[in-house]
């Protein structure tokens, strides 16, 4: 009898628990829901947006209509891009934003990682200083020397000439933070897999590109990842060294620096300005989606810097 | 400025020798062998990045230090004069005479004082109804962290949109829609600091949310069954275990912030131009070296940037530390 009165009690708890939990659930998703709305309202905007003309535009403005894309007339978001791609050919700046990445990315994964592996697995002597060096550069902050930086590119290759291009890839292969990394995970390799090729008679640099990075992926991967994002995403630097486009050449502005240019083009529409935003970072959003384990893990080692 | 470099590089070849050959000398006695192949290969392979690292690294840092005191010119670089703390006594003149400058410290340090406490309140809030392992929350945590994936110079010129005077653009025909009439939000010196801290907050509060997240990721569960044992409520739980739990990334996270907030500078160049109201340091140091060109000038003012941003960092270490 008793033992029946507490089941029934402990029943009815549960039925209390649960209904609780249906409201605390609900009540997460609604606020959800809307915090969500609040960080996504300016995205929806830029897709809806870039599928309208300026009269689909105005006529939307202050309606529920400006977050929703016209799927009524579909060739306007046709023409919206195709002028993008074609007119204002953004499509050469996505290439150019495209190579500096990629040149970037080998020259920084070579010059940092040989770099990483002399300090992780050899001996010899001035290693210390260099480890001091190393610590030192990083604890300085080094964006406040972007002028002088300027002056040091610009009497080196000239003023804003094609050889600038060199400007804009060589400074970014160049990070010390990288450097770091890479000495990181290096030393967490065993000694053996070395010793095994050298027993068979290879050199360091063979080794090096035989054994040691085939076996260091991951670091590989984030440390590019990361490239790739800071040089697609960069502004500033780009457009100071490099020269504006010139009629019936090909441009050297990359995508985000062409930005600036495409939005102050004569009676470009919201629409296309829009559809130009929306290209530019779709390539980023792709990495994000592919290389979210790396970018993980990056977030991880930026603890690292402290 | 070439023979600059030179000697400057001479000088660290003299540095690294005689660090070189004290490893060598003290290796004797700790038994530390070096083989003269091994250091060939390795100062071989070192060779890409130590170059890259000289030139493009501590060059610029170096330079940024000696062109402070002198009178730079960027069109004539063989006519650098040393004018002492000429550079100094202007900048403070300028902040002393209310000019740009002033300004632009003023604007820095409203960007600061909105932007530190939103963009972390906002993470740590995220980070916190993100964490709890109900239905949808993995997608809630996308969701927040979109705008992360967007560009700076694409923020901008989207919020550009959005903020725009005309009838049409998107916070004003919100507004209107209550009967408000159109603004110029970004040229209206009272809206254009405030827009720009939000639109800011907007697109860096997913990063940190999840370095959040990964903190709280390593606070234990025991800890949490150990409170509830003893009947603490949420509040108390967050008091007693989530806070300390966080305490190391939160200094993390401030100061990085901190750091990057005092270096606005691409938002206010695409969306109001060199307005008095909306100019900061960065911008004002890069409008000085690079359209005026005043490298000398420029550097001073970069000088010191570097060293109040450095000491308040500093300060921000201690006091933040010693609570622990």
């Amino acid at each position: 009898m008793e033992k029946a009165i507490h089941k029934n009690s402990s029943l009815l708890k549960n039925k209390n628990i649960s209904s609780r939990k249906a409201i605390e659930l609900t009540v997460y998703i609604v606020v959800g829901v809307i915090l969500s709305l609040l960080f996504l309202f300016p995205i929806f905007y830029m897709i809806a947006t870039s599928t309208k003309s300026e009269s689909a535009y105005a006529s939307s403005a202050g309606t529920l209509a400006m977050f929703l894309p016209d799927l009524t007339n579909f060739g306007e978001a046709v023409k919206n891009y195709g002028n993008v791609f074609s007119n204002y050919g953004i499509w050469r700046y996505a290439v150019n934003s495209f190579t500096y990445a990629v040149i970037a990315i080998v020259l920084n994964v070579l010059v940092n990682g040989l770099a990483g592996y002399v300090m992780a697995k050899l001996n010899f002597p001035g290693k210390r200083f260099l480890s001091f060096m190393i610590i030192f550069l990083i604890v300085v902050p080094v964006e406040t020397s972007i002028i002088p930086l300027y002056s040091i590119v610009k009497i080196m290759l000239g003023l804003k000439n094609t050889a600038s291009v060199i400007g804009v890839v060589l400074p970014a292969s160049i990070s010390i933070f990288n450097i770091f990394l890479f000495t990181q995970f290096f030393e967490s390799i065993p000694q053996g897999y070395e010793e095994a090729a050298r027993i068979d008679g290879a050199n360091t640099l063979v080794v090096f590109f035989k054994i040691i990075l085939p076996l260091s992926k991951p670091i590989v991967a984030t440390v590019a990842v990361f490239c790739f994002i800071g040089v697609w995403n960069d502004y500033l630097w780009p457009t100071m060294i490099l020269p504006r486009a010139q009629e019936g050449q090909w441009p050297l502005y990359p995508i985000q620096s062409a930005l600036t240019t495409i939005q102050s083009i004569q009676g470009i529409t919201t629409g296309e300005i829009m559809s130009a935003l929306i290209v530019t970072s779709i390539p980023i959003f792709i990495i994000y989606v592919l290389a979210q384990k790396y970018i993980v893990q990056g977030f991880g080692t930026a603890g690292l810097k402290m | 400025m070439a023979v600059s470099a030179l000697i400057i590089a001479a000088v660290f070849v003299v540095i690294f020798a005689v660090f070189a050959v004290f490893d060598v000398v003290t290796g004797k006695r700790t038994k530390e062998k070096y083989r003269i192949r091994t250091a060939l290969t390795a100062y071989l392979m070192l060779a890409p990045a130590i170059l890259l690292a000289f030139l493009f690294v501590l060059l610029p840092i170096l330079y940024s230090l000696g062109y402070a005191f002198t009178d730079y010119y960027l069109l004539e670089p063989d006519n650098i004069k040393y004018i002492g703390f000429e550079n100094f006594t202007r900048a403070f003149s300028e902040i002393a005479s209310g000019g740009t400058l002033y300004r632009a410290l003023i604007n820095t340090v409203k960007f600061v004082i909105g932007v530190v406490p939103l963009q972390i309140g906002l993470a740590l809030l995220l980070a916190l109804f993100v964490n709890k392992p109900l239905f949808g929350s993995k997608i809630f945590k996308v969701c927040f962290f979109a705008p992360v994936v967007i560009s700076l110079s694409v923020t901008s010129f989207l919020w550009l949109q959005i903020l725009s005077p005309s009838r049409n653009g998107l916070l004003n025909s919100v507004l209107g829609l209550f009967g408000a009439e159109p603004r110029d939000w970004l040229r209206d010196p009272a809206s254009a600091m405030p827009c720009i801290i939000i639109l800011s907050a907007w697109q860096g509060c997913g990063y940190q949310m999840l370095i959040f997240l990964s903190g709280l990721s390593n606070i234990q569960q025991n800890l949490y069954e150990a409170a509830a044992l003893d009947g603490a409520g949420a509040w108390h739980k967050f008091t007693a275990v989530t806070w300390p739990g966080l305490r190391s990334t939160f200094v993390y996270i401030i100061i990085t912030v901190f750091i990057g907030a005092c270096r606005i500078l691409t938002q206010p160049m695409l969306m109001t131009g060199y307005m008095d109201h909306t100019v900061t340091l960065s911008y004002y140091m890069y409008q000085q070296g690079y359209t005026n060109r005043w490298v000398g000038y420029s550097s001073a003012v970069a000088l010191l940037m570097t060293i109040v941003i450095g000491t308040i960092t500093l300060i921000q270490r201690r006091v933040l530390r010693e609570k622990n």
